[in-house]
């Protein structure tokens, strides 16, 4: 069976295979690289920019895509504000978000893949329903929640990196929860009968089965979810408002920058790439389990 | 931790949250100490109770702020507006009391403020942060030049003096409205302008006669003047009304479809191009252009939004700089729009391209052969099996991207700003629904509109959820097809 189509293709090819010369090339593969490089330039030319306006003396209007002359003027700049506490920001709210999220999807996926009860399906549906509702239509809503709690608790309330990730929290059930139930129910079965047979409680289950052997869906919805932290800005800039030592990276640097293009453009750029260091680390590592992850939950329906 | 908590509400008089509290806990305790009955609550239970707080009730407290007045200028109970408009009407008339004024101090030269006041017929009150109280001639000691009473020390003028932003912060309460000091030697006795009547429920000017009625949490004068503050009342429907839905609503909600089409559009043509270029096996270096493209999509949206926005410029601009123009990109309505989608498509095409290839990838090869086999040529091939059978792997994620980037603030917000301005308008011309329900809440010159802002969102989740419910039939469509 399989030799067949390899045969086939390989007579496919043989056809224009033949022709070895220049331009035959061009018209099979060479155009290709053209459009590849045109794309490319296209892609990497603002990541390019943003390197050499970290690096370069002069501002937004006399940068040259090659600096002049180089320096640490920028950072220089950019550290009079509490760019590192931004980062450390960020990364708590990232961290302690995606821990979390994982830690109660887990339990409500583990509920709806493995116990029976009444109201499983109508759950499962609601919390797809819930979904629908961005939180970012409710930011008034929450804006003023979290006053109200500031006004009894004011170290988690508005104004503060931990009521963001209160926020966050909230929508942490959802997609997520159906992604993970779906991951759990290809865990077999029998592996939770033998261990009851084998005297284990369902909590025992849970942590010392289910959990361990589903490690890599847990671990990609983990970094999935911090790395949407980053970046998030709208939800975080109305929750942290003008507490700038509170400030996530994205919050604290875009104001940064917003308060004045021309004379915060070179410190908003070595920001912004230190900033994208962990994301892009991430991204690059999660590239291949988000493209299959995704079309195969595409292709399934 | 509950219990101080609980005392936290309690004592904030936050009852709303401390009966919350109380039942959560009860339902835990239940719970987790309960029977085999209640296994799946506890895995159930955390996720579900930032659910709530976060979620379920937000989404309420939306729908219930649509339809108040809510926002600056009427952010109080009806009882504090009136406690406040009646005080902030306390001024002096021009047949106002004056006194001679004593300041006296408690005690020690440190001690609590006091006023010795004597009017124009020599009777002397002395006025206290409690109200004023008559003072019989008998009980004037005298201190110097200066007179006192029994147990108050009178200020010097250097002593008043160190002492000035304290007094000229006192005021005596008096029946018909305050007493407070002009100079360090004289007082004079303010009236309030604006009493509330409780039993007609309405305001009147003591000066003009003027009666103020209730209408829509503020009073309002039969001639339409407005006392501020207001206060949050319910008003109905009518910040639904107040959103112009034919006029600034509308114009924002079409560029919202245009922008989220076309975002989904523009990034799905590249993507699939890219996607179908690179499909070819003999082409080298594949990994190396891939890695390249897939960095605008991995680096953080917000930063990228900025890098933009600083490219763009429209004098210093490297777009500009480079190409030898000076398009305002960003500064007329259309080029601001076309940027935004050109920004957009950058951001996304990458994770196009990505689907694209892991879709076509997808696709068994034989169905396409077997079509060149029957005399297909290439691209019918393409659009006759391979574009739709990719269409349904991608489809959901098609719509998903435009549910996205129907709500795509960081994009529109961090790039323009919903800039530039439309004239007689609060939304911009390149404000899409989301920036613009901002801008009411948080953004602007005319104050916060919580009641509006809420009632814009509720219409965008009523959109977002047709087309939600619009696009599961559609997909449902796609599966019996397969």
């Amino acid at each position: 069976m399989t030799a067949t189509p390899a045969t086939d293709r390989s007579r496919f090819q043989g056809r224009s295979g033949t022709q070895r010369t220049a331009k035959g090339w061009f018209v099979d593969t060479g155009w290709r690289h053209v459009v590849a490089l045109v794309v490319c330039v296209f892609a990497l030319f603002p990541v390019l920019w943003v390197i050499s306006a970290a690096f370069s003396t002069g501002g937004l209007e006399s940068q040259k895509l090659i600096p002049e002359s180089v320096s640490l003027n920028n950072y220089r700049t950019l550290v009079k504000r509490p760019f590192w506490r931004w980062m450390l920001n960020s990364l708590i709210v990232g961290g302690v978000t995606a821990i979390l999220t994982v830690f109660l999807c887990a339990c409500a996926a583990y509920a709806f893949s493995r116990l029976r009860f009444t109201g499983r399906r109508g759950g499962m549906l609601f919390l797809l329903l819930v979904q629908m509702f961005p939180n970012l239509l409710a930011s008034v809503a929450l804006f003023l929640l979290m006053q109200r709690v500031k006004g009894m608790f004011p170290s988690i309330g508005l104004g503060t990196y931990w009521g963001l990730i209160l926020v966050y929290l909230g929508g942490a059930l959802g997609v997520n929860t159906w992604l993970m139930k779906g991951f759990f129910d290809t865990i077999p079965r029998e592996l939770d009968e033998s261990a009851v047979v084998d005297g284990a409680t369902h909590a025992q289950i849970f942590f010392k089965i289910i959990l361990p052997l589903a490690a890599p869906v847990l671990a990609v919805i983990g970094l999935l979810s911090f790395v949407a932290s980053q970046s998030e800005f709208m939800i975080a800039d109305i929750i942290i408002q003008n507490n700038e030592k509170q400030r996530t990276a994205a919050v604290g640097l875009s104001r940064f920058v917003l308060a004045g293009f021309d004379n915060n453009w070179g410190a908003f750029a070595v920001g912004a790439l230190i900033a994208a260091i962990p994301v892009l680390v991430l991204w690059l590592f999660l590239q291949r389990f988000v493209v299959s992850g995704l079309t195969a939950g595409a292709v399934k329906g | 931790m509950a219990i101080f908590g609980l005392s936290v509400m309690v004592s904030h008089h936050d009852w709303a949250f401390a009966v919350f509290t109380v039942v959560s806990l009860v339902v835990i305790d239940a719970t987790y100490l309960g029977g085999r009955r209640w296994i799946p609550a506890k895995y159930l239970i955390p996720g579900t109770i930032f659910l709530a707080i976060f979620v379920l009730y937000p989404v309420a407290y939306t729908v219930y702020n649509s339809l108040t007045n809510y926002g600056t200028g009427n952010n109080l109970s009806k009882s504090q507006a009136i406690e406040l408009i009646q005080r902030n009407s306390i001024g002096a008339s021009s047949n106002a009391v004056k006194y001679k004024l004593q300041v006296l101090a408690k005690g020690s030269p440190t001690g609590e403020l006091a006023f010795l006041l004597t009017d124009a017929q020599g009777n002397v009150l002395l006025g206290t942060k409690q109200g004023t109280t008559p003072v019989a001639a008998g009980q004037i000691v005298k201190q110097g030049i200066r007179s006192t009473i029994e147990g108050y020390t009178a200020l010097n003028l250097g002593q008043a003096t160190s002492r000035q932003t304290e007094i000229q912060a006192f005021k005596v309460p008096s029946p018909a409205g305050e007493i407070s000091n002009d100079s360090l030697t004289s007082a004079f006795a303010k009236t309030q302008g604006i009493t509330y009547d409780a039993a007609s429920n309405t305001m009147t000017d003591t000066a003009t006669k003027t009666v103020y009625h209730e209408q829509d949490g503020s009073f309002v004068s039969d001639s339409g003047q407005r006392l501020l503050p207001g206060w949050r009342a319910f008003i109905g429907t009518r910040n639904y009304g107040r959103l112009q839905l034919t006029g600034t609503f509308l114009r924002v909600f079409l560029w919202t479809l245009v922008f989220a089409i076309g975002s989904v559009l523009l990034t799905f043509a590249l993507g699939l191009f890219l996607a179908i270029v690179f499909s070819s096996e003999r082409m080298k270096g594949k990994r190396w252009y891939r890695l390249a493209m897939v960095i605008p999509y991995a680096l953080p949206s917000f930063m990228t939004a900025l890098v933009w926005r600083g490219m763009f410029n429209q004098t210093f601009g490297v777009l500009n700089r480079y190409l030898g123009t000076s398009i305002p990109w960003l500064n007329q309505p259309n080029w601001a729009r076309a940027s935004i989608l050109l920004v957009n498509l950058w951001l996304g095409f990458p994770y196009m391209f990505l689907v694209c290839t892991g879709a076509l990838q997808g696709i068994p090869s034989d169905l396409k052969e077997a079509a060149v086999v029957d005399g297909a040529t290439g691209f019918t091939a393409f659009r006759r099996i391979t574009f739709p059978l990719l269409l349904i792997a991608v489809a959901p994620l098609l719509i998903a991207s435009f549910a996205f980037n129907f709500n795509n603030f960081n994009i529109v917000y961090l790039l323009t700003e919903g800039r530039p301005a439309v004239q007689g308008s609060d939304a911009g011309s390149t404000d899409i629904l989301i920036s613009y329900m901002y801008k009411i809440a948080f953004g602007g010159g005319r104050g916060a509109d919580y009641g509006l802002a809420s009632a814009l969102g509720v219409i965008i989740f009523l959109i977002v959820a047709a087309i939600s419910a619009f696009s599961f039939r559609y997909t449902k469509m796609f599966e019996e097809v397969r």
